[in-house]
């Protein structure tokens, strides 16, 4: 052991033994006497009982921006005339420092496209259009905010945006990609706790722990469905090294999604930019080491679970000797003839731990036997004909006479399926590779360098709490992370780019925010709002700044990546918006909501209700950078590729709503070409043709008219189909 | 000579990355990059279009062979394995953890015929019998090794690296780091021996957290080269000519109105590019073309050779048109997996693959393209010296046989060995992201220079590993 992490046990009250020094340490010198004084009066302070600090942090560590706390600073007074609301002030004061001016309002129809792509991720339809240019109250932008926060595609648009960032998909992402037949009920809870705005930091507690902190509440189990999304592979012999692997995913996506850190850097060695050491990654993921898969999980509030559990419990001691002697008899002839993969691949450690009866598995044997248990199955019903003689008399008596215990046993609970809970009430050690130091949990040390406080919650959970204890951490007001991190993310959602650009690293590979006033303000509004989504992203596109034009040549000129917001940005559409804006533009969009995945090539749902299979993506979503899902995707690539032009030119699928098009347009404009044109522009573009593109697509209907047979219909078809591919539809301002 | 560039002063503005060729396959604007400019600045710049260091190769052809050849039955042989035949492996060999759990069961000889062929006398089985007229030309890795037990997490890491899912392939990285000689074409091209899907499917050629600019575009055979070349059916090219025209009015009025928009006449450019490649790629995979010569070569006309020849030949074609990476799957979907019936399965993959393989080595030798084309054989592991099945063989990563060819490489030597039976590289061994390195570094690229910002990291091919072989050039 190195004098450092000997140090650092001892810092950290590290109860093994072995971690401490051992006879002579404070005589030996190594690295310097002076430097070997100062450690060992350190180890000193800590053995006689001083505050612990954490020793490896520089002041430069302790002063990085991230690491403060929230501070909500005075609003500007720049800005007057200008400003609507706080955000506006802080803006105008960067914009005054750099000498800039604002772009002027954008014009209602742009503006109206812009928030309703934002929020509900559709374009607004024609009639939506008119009744907001036709509304002259003062308030009417405040109004069709509302409307669009209180529909029901608000909560769709934010899901596709939070299901990049948990990794969700319905398949398990490995050679067979099997699919998840109980995935998309998480699907369906975002959605729902989106449209239902749900407090930020409860939708994130249940996630963390909903099954112990609300075990009787459905959602908040199915909540924990967070902690699914992991890629799996269901023939993997190695089973400890998948569940290493299972533990660092969950351990990087919470410290991705909720901290804006990225921990993994720190699996391996100390992080070598930021101030997280090893330990660090070790002790945040001490939390999760008891964490148990769950295909049937009950649902019970506490006291229905302390019934279940107090009866089961009776049931279990009173017929403890008879299914022992049972198992003895039943577990090798079910493990001779396994189904699936079968048994018999597994090297003996694993075998040991299968064969272990389940109550007498430690928390750890129980993660790997069950993980384990996956891959094969088990045929009971057939012990009947694989028994025989003197055993099978045997284990015909021992059943008969658990049978006369079967109305002391505990009515079953409802279930859910596919979500997790603690393995029981003592949790695995969780140990750093290669050294071997057993780990207690705790937080990122530099915020908060002792161990967790955890309570253990009600004994019928069999749980550890510890999870509890983490989600409850995370989501402290005083936690500077968590409420900078969201924010941030929904300005990113609005501006194309976060006012710190990396939204999950604020660590020291991200870059500062450019307004840091501005971010703490909106954090501190955001918690100050009971962690209210839509107040946030009300307060956000009802401000000046939102409500900007793209154009500002000046801004252009002196400010080209638009760093202090002076003008709108213009953004490429995103996948989901590509295919849903098609299909609702063609007329096709099919706006059933909820239930169980669709294939997005043969469906016309919104593109989050598709089934996300990891090894088959859809090839419109894909071609428009549509991630992956198998890791965290905090922003999105946006690529310009001859490949989109040419599906969006040659491909079936986007002929077919070209065509769609053309037949609505024909019905709601029989007869009349001009009235189909202008139709087509607002329906695609949200705005009315210029005169010479009125005698364009004339001219260009003429043409093809003539070309075609039958003329009308099919060269209306080949017009719709410009429009699709045309930038007016694929970007917005 | 080293050519990576100092990071302020060349710092290219938004519109000149805009429109530098070589970001990936009809790629105008990455404005995933672009959001990141000073990130991208900070970073030792990704090195567009220009090697780090002098390149031996300039393009890649990797023969994949799906589902693990057996090396200790084609270049790797162990006498020792026909002497303790029928008993279990000596307590003294360590033992791995295997797909199948065969670590107990019988060995299984190899009932090949071993020779030494060329004048670099390197051992070939008779299962080979072209490729070991080629032997001089291979430089034969026999220590490679590999994590993923398994078909999934072995074809994910020989191409990426790592079995877990998620980062780019080697391929999108190379097309990141050197773009295409060719515009109309696109760099990174994948193509199958049948019309099975290999195991991960897509996903072997993703470019993971990359723009997808960077992935592998599939080469298919028949009327579309490419996925949605073709104008669709009904539309007269008169027609089509008609609605580009319209779209770019459409277009250049939309773009008038908001100033300087680089991403915007990127998209106008995609349409002009898109067109181009319309009118190039029938020409590229136009085999009738080649002499009858050259198909014999590749074993036209011969229906167990043909489908892989057909590849072969088609690589061929690429890499002469600048394409920068081709990758041919053999026995797409996990056709050399043999856990039973060794040998009818290798038999069959051997008689598919091994004259087109030979094939292709000479006519890029013939035609002075192998020197600058590196050619790289094998699968995600090799073969277990145990049996399964009785006359199969369970999967082996952790000692296994690759070789190399061309792009620089000394041929007619044997790098590496494996233990005396073939389980466990031993000496010089080389992890995939040794492999991986050595790639880049023949391409003039060092593995951990090259540098993807994501999430704020920087990432590298080789996840901070891997040592290039340097020894594998011709000195």
């Amino acid at each position: 052991m190195s004098e450092k992490s000997l140090f650092i046990n001892i810092l950290s009250c590290n109860p093994k033994p072995s971690a401490w020094p051992s006879g002579g340490w404070f005589f030996t010198n190594k690295g310097g006497i002076f430097a070997g004084m100062i450690q060992r009066l350190a180890i000193l302070w800590v053995l006689l009982g001083g505050p612990v600090f954490a020793a490896e942090f520089t002041q430069a560590d302790r002063d990085w921006w991230a690491f403060q706390p929230v501070r909500q600073a005075a609003m500007p007074t720049e800005g007057g005339g200008w400003a609507v609301n706080a955000i506006d002030h802080f803006i105008a004061r960067k914009l005054t420092v750099h000498e800039l001016s604002p772009a002027p309002a954008a014009d209602r129809r742009t503006l109206i496209r812009r928030v309703c792509l934002d929020l509900t991720g559709l374009p607004p339809a024609p009639e939506q259009i008119t009744s907001f240019l036709d509304d002259d109250s003062p308030d009417a932008y405040e109004k069709l905010i509302d409307r669009l926060l209180d529909s029901p595609r608000y909560g769709e648009r934010q899901a596709t945006l939070w299901l990049d960032l948990v990794r969700y998909a319905d398949s398990d992402g490995y050679k067979s990609d099997h699919y998840r037949p109980e995935a998309w009920r998480y699907r369906d809870y975002v959605i729902r706790s989106f449209n239902t705005n749900k407090p930020y930091d409860r939708f994130v507690r249940e996630q963390l722990a909903g099954d112990e902190i609300d075990p009787g509440n459905r959602d908040a189990l199915i909540a924990t469905m967070f902690l699914r999304h992991w890629i799996y592979e269901y023939n993997q012999r190695d089973v400890e090294t998948q569940w290493r692997d299972i533990l660092a995913d969950v351990t990087n996506v919470t410290g991705d999604v909720l901290l804006g850190m990225g921990l993994q850097c720190a699996r391996c060695h100390d992080h070598k930019f930021d101030p997280i050491p090893q330990r660090d990654y070790y002790r945040i993921q001490a939390f999760f080491a008891p964490l148990l898969p769950r295909d049937s999980m009950p649902v019970g509030t506490v006291p229905q679970r302390s019934k279940f559990f107090r009866k089961h419990k009776a049931w279990a001691a009173a017929t403890g000797d008879i299914r022992r002697q049972l198992d003895a008899i039943e577990q090798p002839a079910l493990l001779k003839n396994t189904t699936g993969e079968g048994f018999g691949k597994f090297i003996d450690k694993i075998k040991t731990m299968i064969r272990k009866r389940p109550e007498d598995r430690t928390a750890y044997q129980r993660q790997i036997a069950e993980l384990s248990e996956r891959q094969f199955g088990v045929e009971p019903a057939k012990l009947p004909e694989r028994l025989m003689g003197a055993s099978k008399a045997e284990w015909e008596r021992l059943r008969s006479e658990l049978k006369e215990f079967e109305a002391q046993k505990p009515r079953p609970l409802p279930q859910v399926k596919f979500v997790v809970s603690d393995a029981g009430p003592v949790a695995p050690a969780t140990r750093i590779p290669k050294k071997g130091d057993v780990v207690e949990p705790g937080f990122l040390s530099i915020l908060d360098p002792g161990p967790a406080r955890i309570t253990p919650p009600q004994a019928a959970l069999q749980s550890t709490g510890r999870r509890t204890a983490l989600a409850w951490w995370i989501t402290d007001p005083d936690n500077p992370l968590m409420s900078r991190v969201m924010v941030n993310r929904l300005w990113q959602q609005h501006f194309g780019r976060g006012l710190a650009a990396n939204t999950s690293d604020f660590g020291k590979l991200g870059e500062p925010p450019t307004h840091p006033e501005l971010l703490d303000w909106l954090a501190a509004r955001f918690v100050a709002d009971g962690w209210s989504l839509k107040k946030m992203h009300r307060l956000i596109v009802t401000s000046a700044t939102y409500r900007q034009a793209s154009t500002n040549e000046q801004s252009e000129r002196a400010d080209p990546a638009n760093t202090w917001f002076a003008r709108a940005p213009i953004r490429r559409l995103g996948a989901e918006q590509v295919r849903d804006g098609l299909l609702a533009v063609s007329g096709e969009l099919d706006l059933e909501s909820g239930g169980e995945g669709v294939a997005a090539d043969k469906s016309n749902r919104r593109s989050v209700y598709r089934k996300v299979m990891r090894n088959s993506p859809n090839e419109v979503m894909h071609t428009f950078d549509m991630p992956d899902h198998i890791s965290h995707m905090p922003q999105r690539n946006v690529t310009t590729t001859a490949t989109q032009s040419l599906l969006l030119l040659n491909s079936e699928w986007t002929r077919q709503r070209a065509a769609a098009l053309a037949k609505r347009l024909a019905k709601r404009h029989p007869g009349n070409a001009g009235a189909k044109i202008v139709d087509a522009h607002e329906l695609a573009f949200g705005q009315a043709p210029l005169p010479s593109q009125l005698n364009d697509a004339l001219a260009f209907l003429d043409a093809c008219g003539a070309a075609n047979k039958p003329p009308g219909l099919a060269a209306l078809t080949e017009y719709c189909h410009v429009l699709m591919n045309a930038n007016a539809f694929l970007y917005v301002d | 000579m080293n050519v990576r560039a100092p990071v302020a002063d060349e710092l290219f503005s938004r519109r000149e990355l805009l429109l530098r060729g070589g970001a990936g396959f009809g790629a105008l604007a990455l404005s995933g990059l672009l959001a990141r400019d000073n990130a991208l600045a900070k970073a030792a710049r990704p090195s567009f279009v220009q090697p780090h260091f002098a390149p031996r190769a300039k393009r890649v052809i990797f023969l994949f062979m799906e589902g693990g050849p057996s090396h200790i039955d084609l270049f790797d042989p162990k006498p020792l394995l026909n002497k303790l035949a029928g008993q279990r492996m000596p307590q003294s060999f360590k033992r791995p953890i295997t797909a199948m759990g065969e670590t107990e069961s019988p060995l299984l000889a190899s009932p090949r015929t071993w020779k030494r062929h060329g004048q670099s006398g390197a051992w070939v089985s008779d299962w080979l019998p072209h490729t070991a007229g080629c032997v001089d030309d291979l430089a034969v890795i026999r220590s490679c090794w590999t994590n993923g037990i398994n078909h999934s997490g072995g074809v994910c890491q020989m191409n990426t690296g790592q079995p877990l899912a998620g980062r780019p392939c080697l391929g999108s990285w190379v097309n990141y780091g050197l773009g295409t000689e060719n515009e109309n074409l696109p760099a990174f091209v994948v193509m199958t021996d049948t019309k099975s899907t290999p195991t991960n499917g897509p996903r072997n050629w993703s470019a993971g957290f990359m723009p997808a600019a960077y992935q592998g575009i599939r080469l298919n055979q028949g009327a579309e080269p490419f996925r949605h070349l073709n104008t669709p059916k009904g539309v007269t090219p008169e027609t089509h000519r008609r609605k580009l025209e319209l779209l770019r009015r459409l277009n250049e009025r939309h773009r008038a109105t908001r100033g300087h928009q680089s991403e915007l006449e990127a998209r106008i450019r995609s349409y002009e590019l898109a067109y181009r490649m319309q009118a190039a790629a029938p020409e590229a995979v136009d085999l009738s073309r080649e002499t009858e010569a050259t198909r014999q070569l590749y074993g036209f006309g011969n229906k167990d050779t043909e489908p892989f020849g057909r590849c072969c030949l088609l690589a061929r074609r690429m890499v002469e048109r600048g394409v920068r990476f081709v990758q041919i799957y053999h026995g797409a979907g996990s056709k050399w997996d043999s856990h039973s019936k060794m040998e009818a399965n290798h038999s069959r993959q051997c008689l598919q693959s091994d004259l087109p393989t030979a094939g292709l080595l000479k006519d890029l030798k013939s035609r002075g393209l192998l020197e600058e084309t590196l050619v790289i054989w094998g699968g995600e592991f090799g073969r277990t010296p145990m049996s399964e099945k009785g006359d199969g063989r369970d999967h082996n990563p952790t000692g296994f046989t690759m070789w190399m060819a061309g792009g620089g490489v000394r041929g007619g030597q044997v790098i590496g060995a494996t233990d005396e039976l073939g389980l466990w590289a031993t000496k010089d061994r080389l992890h995939v992201h040794d492999l991986h390195a050595t790639v880049l570094h023949l391409l003039g690229i060092h593995n951990l220079d090259l540098i993807y910002h994501y999430k704020g990291r920087p990432e590298n091919p080789t996840i901070n590993e891997g040592e290039a072989y340097k020894e594998i050039t011709m000195g």
